[in-house]
């Protein structure tokens, strides 16, 4: 039983690929009927499929195969003439086809989901006899009654059920030379047309023939394939998932140890061991970035595989729509991730819906207006940077903006106020709007204003972006903008108060330093003019509802996010850099939280959230805060010297009390630490708000440089005057001191004067009388 | 290895189910373990099979757009686990982290989260006869309660792992 479904898999495989293929065959057999080549192809799918349904006892299968195969053989031989008609009726059939298979894929069966296929057949019959199509409808019952198969040149198709077990061997051993043969006969499809013929009508043959002609007509075939083997192996999907999520941890670590290593290397510089392990790292982060593109690679598929549907949908759109249109692909070589091309093939098919529908004229209008009848479908894949770019071209009419508005103004999708300021591309935008759409009459292609919404959610959902240009009366250009792999992606990081957020890489248009000065507010929304464009602007913290501890200040950072047509600035208080990410999930408990789309471990170890760029363009519309207006955190007014408080930083009990009585007349508060992680913690827990660190920098545990630096991390203490008292003297030494964050450099020994006035000129404490 | 594991799990997870079931129809002598802990100035306790580890107080990530009790999420060997403080979660005022704070992470099927909780105690066998269904007054507690333990001396408040995990916001 178990051979049986392990045959019936490989039938079912083998049988889609074939299918795949001969959708496109047969609209190129429409342009060229007399390609004898194609012909043969196609009739090879219909009877290779015949021959293996029929060996299942796919009994409905079987007979509609073999009703195709009758046509088309009769075609092969130029008893026939390809006409549209009769291409519909293959064509239906063929769908039938992927049909069945469907339902034999779920259910094992042919019969389970009642397809009927005794109306195409008696069609075939119908082609076969030569009678014309529209007499058909009388002529039904007539030819079923002639059946079974009325055909010139019945099949000699072997009885199964009846064979004895040595026959059936013969039986799959016929059906295994024939495969062989075909294969065969592909690869020698460069060789005259005279061999080839010979090496396909075997295959269709009755079996007492075959033994002798093949081995003829491949005599030289046989060397040409042991040269080219099949160097493929079909691997699992969740093998290659698995995998995909092992290079994924690889990453986290790599990261993990990029960071140790410029830890150590600040700490231990000079030292020799330090090249040693230099070349480790780089070594294997050079190592896993490689293998992380290798398995990526083993994942990509070829956007073939979705162009492939395109050309029997355009040629069904334009019989529908009475248009004539010619699809032209261009770098169907082009790879892209296999989950990515799972999901853009929907997209897709809308897109081209509509340049068809919307886009090309009728051969009428296209000739009053000077362009040749037939229009033209360009679709063009090619690699850009990081990104696949799809490009959907058509020469029709183009797009007016003004319609646009006009219509969107109709149907309620903008206000007239709204549709003045859209420029000419967000004006092209508006047909990605829900409920949108600019089709006169309602056709059964498109104009129910669903479809290029649902476009544009999904190449959201890919972290895509929609870029359209149009030109009245020549044509419009649709770019979908897509990342190449979904699991690890480049990020941008960004703090925010003393948060982190990664912003994917592939949204980030740029990023700019402005100053509050150059924020306008338009009907009460905060926007920033850059360059020709006008962009809304929100703060990240108040859409993430971060918490306030610190005053940004005057500069502030913006990025610029684009997602399909529409662009956002978003303000934060610095950018961290750019790192590779590795997305995982933050299980069932937190999915779906508005604005984040998950969540990665950094090189520290830190858990950061990845917002989801969709969500926070949606959720900026929500926000209203006036950024002009904002008000400044309230710092409480530091008069009296005893509001200010101190932190001193020393390991030596005696400089302790010396600084302490050095300071003593300015009648600020003194707080004193041991060590350099005593301080720190004082620091982190923010019990007391310091208004000046006094650190020395020889100290056990924790030193003076490395607990500036640490303080430094914070970005609240960004600004705390960090004043070092040393006697340490030399260059190198200041110099260092001011590398890790240090206000000042105080050297023993010191007088007590100067050491007041640097301190209160740092804290900015009013001058008074000193006693 | 990960499929077998869980499979395990699974098995364990339903013979407890079972062995927690069967209290209600036979007053049978089975025991079942709990871990007791305190949160607040009450002990609970939650069956040990729903517990996947318990470590101490690390370093996690705040959360947009959550209820206050989600403190948000840390890495738990590179497996992000959302955090939830139990005391806020029980409408208790907010406490910082100290010596005896835990982090219990529990897990019901594919669903697994962090809990803050004050102390931990011991872990406790309890015969199945003593465990008392919820009384009726406490049955709006979003069913958060499995039933009530009763011991030599005091009572515990069994507490039931599924709900906990049950997002609620």
């Amino acid at each position: 039983m178990d051979d049986l479904r392990e045959i019936l898999e490989d039938f079912l495989i083998e049988a889609f690929e074939l299918v795949e293929q001969i959708d496109q065959d047969l609209v190129e057999l429409e342009n060229n009927p007399e390609d004898l080549e194609l012909l043969n192809r196609i009739f090879r799918v219909a009877h290779t499929v015949k021959g293996s349904s029929s060996f299942l006892n796919f009994d409905v299968l079987t007979r509609l195969t073999h009703h195709m195969e009758d046509v088309l053989n009769k075609a092969r031989r130029d008893e026939l003439k390809i006409t549209p008609e009769v291409m519909d009726v293959i064509l239906e059939s063929v769908d039938m086809m992927k049909a069945l298979l469907q339902c034999i894929k779920e259910n094992s069966s042919d019969t389970e989901c009642g397809i009927e296929i005794d109306d195409i057949c008696n069609r075939f019959d119908a082609i076969s006899q030569g009678k014309p199509l529209e007499a058909l409808e009388e002529s039904t019952e007539t030819a079923e009654e002639k059946a079974p198969e009325p055909q010139p040149e019945p099949e000699e198709e072997p009885d199964y059920a009846n064979m004895s077990d040595e026959e059936v061997e013969a039986e799959i051993q016929r059906l295994l030379e024939e495969k062989m043969k075909e294969k065969e006969a592909k690869k020698a499809k460069k060789k005259s047309a005279e061999p080839k013929k010979q090496a396909q009508k075997p295959a269709a043959a009755a079996p007492v023939k075959q033994t002798s002609s093949p081995a003829k007509a491949d005599a030289s075939a046989p060397k040409k394939v042991a040269s080219t083997p099949e160097q493929t192996i079909r691997v699992e999907v969740k093998r290659l998932d698995h995998l995909m999520n092992l290079i994924g941890e690889l990453v986290l670590g790599k990261n993990r140890l990029l960071k140790i290593y410029d830890d150590v290397e600040e700490r231990y510089e000079g030292e020799k061991f330090l090249e040693e392990l230099n070349q480790v790292v780089s070594s294997v982060s050079l190592v896993t970035t490689d293998l992380q593109i290798a398995v990526m690679k083993t994942r990509m598929l070829p956007v073939s595989k979705v162009f492939n549907k395109f050309p029997r949908l355009v040629r069904d759109l334009s019989r529908e729509l009475n248009k004539e249109i010619e699809l032209v692909t261009i770098g169907e070589d082009t790879e892209l991730d296999k989950s990515i091309v799972e999901e853009i093939g929907d997209p897709l098919v809308h897109m081209i819906r509509n340049s068809c529908d919307h886009g090309i004229e009728s051969p009428d209008e296209r000739e009053a207006k000077g362009k040749p009848r037939k229009g033209t479908v360009k679709l063009k894949a090619y690699n850009e940077g990081n990104q696949i770019v799809i490009a959907i071209e058509d020469d029709g009419a183009g797009m007016d903006p003004e319609f646009l508005k006009m219509k969107a103004i109709e149907k309620g999708v903008i206000t007239e106020r709204e549709a003045d300021q859209l420029s000419d591309k967000e004006a092209y935008a508006l047909i990605f709007r829900p409920g949108f759409s600019t089709a006169a009459k309602v056709t059964g292609v498109s104009g129910r204003g669903v479809g290029m919404d649902v476009v544009k959610t999904n190449i959201e959902k890919l972290n895509g972006i929609i870029d359209i240009d149009s030109e009245l009366g020549k044509g419009s250009v649709f770019k979908l903008k897509i990342p190449l792999t979904l699991a690890i992606m480049q990020s941008l990081l960004v703090s925010v108060q003393e948060e982190f957020f990664a912003i994917p890489l592939a949204s980030v248009l740029e990023t700019v330093r402005i100053s509050m000065d150059e924020i306008y507010t338009i009907e009460g929304k905060n926007v920033l003019r850059l360059r020709n464009e006008i962009l809304s602007l929100v703060r990240l913290s108040d859409m993430f509802g971060v918490e306030q501890v610190f005053d940004g200040g005057e500069h502030v950072y913006v990025v610029i996010i684009g997602l399909a047509e529409s662009k956002l600035g978003i303000i934060v208080d610095g950018l961290v850099g750019q790192e590779e990410i590795v997305i995982k999930s933050m299980g069932d408990y937190l999915q779906g939280i508005e604005g984040i789309a998950g969540a990665t471990i950094r090189g520290d170890g830190g858990v950061t959230l990845i917002t989801d760029v969709a969500a926070m363009m949606k959720l900026a519309k929500e926000i209203n805060v006036d950024l002009t207006q904002q008000t400044s955190l309230e710092t409480v007014q530091k008069t009296k010297p005893e509001d200010f408080h101190l932190l001193i930083v020393d390991d030596s009990k005696t400089d302790r009390t010396i600084m302490k009585k050095s300071l003593a007349p300015l009648g600020v508060k003194l707080t004193e630490a041991t060590n350099g992680v005593e301080a720190l913690n004082m620091i982190k827990t923010g019990d007391i708000n310091f208004d000046a660190v006094l650190i020395d920098i020889e100290m056990p545990q924790m030193d003076g440089y490395t607990l500036a630096a640490e303080i430094r991390k914070y970005s609240r203490y960004k600004n705390l005057p960090l004043l070092a008292v040393t006697s340490r003297v030399s260059k190198a030494d200041r110099l260092r001191g001011i590398e890790s964050g240090m206000t000042e450099y105080i050297t023993k020994p010191y007088s007590a004067e100067y050491l007041m006035e640097t301190v209160r000129k740092n804290i900015n404490l009013p001058v008074m009388e000193v006693a | 290895m990960d499929a077998q594991l869980s499979n395990v799990l699974q098995q364990q997870q339903k013979q407890k189910h079972n062995l927690l079931d069967n209290t209600q129809n036979q007053k049978g002598e089975e025991e079942i373990q709990l871990v007791g802990f305190i949160v607040g100035d009450e002990e609970y306790a939650i069956p040990i099979l729903d517990i996947q580890e318990i470590i101490k107080p690390i370093e996690y990530t705040r959360i947009p757009s959550t209820p206050e009790y989600v403190l948000g999420a840390f890495n738990l060997r590179g497996n992000v686990i959302p955090l939830i403080d139990l005391r806020m979660k029980f409408s208790l005022p907010r406490k910082e982290a100290d010596e005896t704070t835990r982090y219990i992470v529990m897990r019901d099927g594919d669903n697994i989260a962090g809990f803050v909780i004050d102390k931990l105690t011991e872990a406790i066998r309890l015969k199945k006869s003593s465990i008392d269904p919820t009384p009726e007054t406490l049955h709006k507690d979003q069913g958060m309660i499995y039933g009530i333990g009763k011991r030599e001396k005091t009572i515990i408040t069994i507490l039931k792992v599924a709900s906990l995990l049950q997002r609620d916001f």
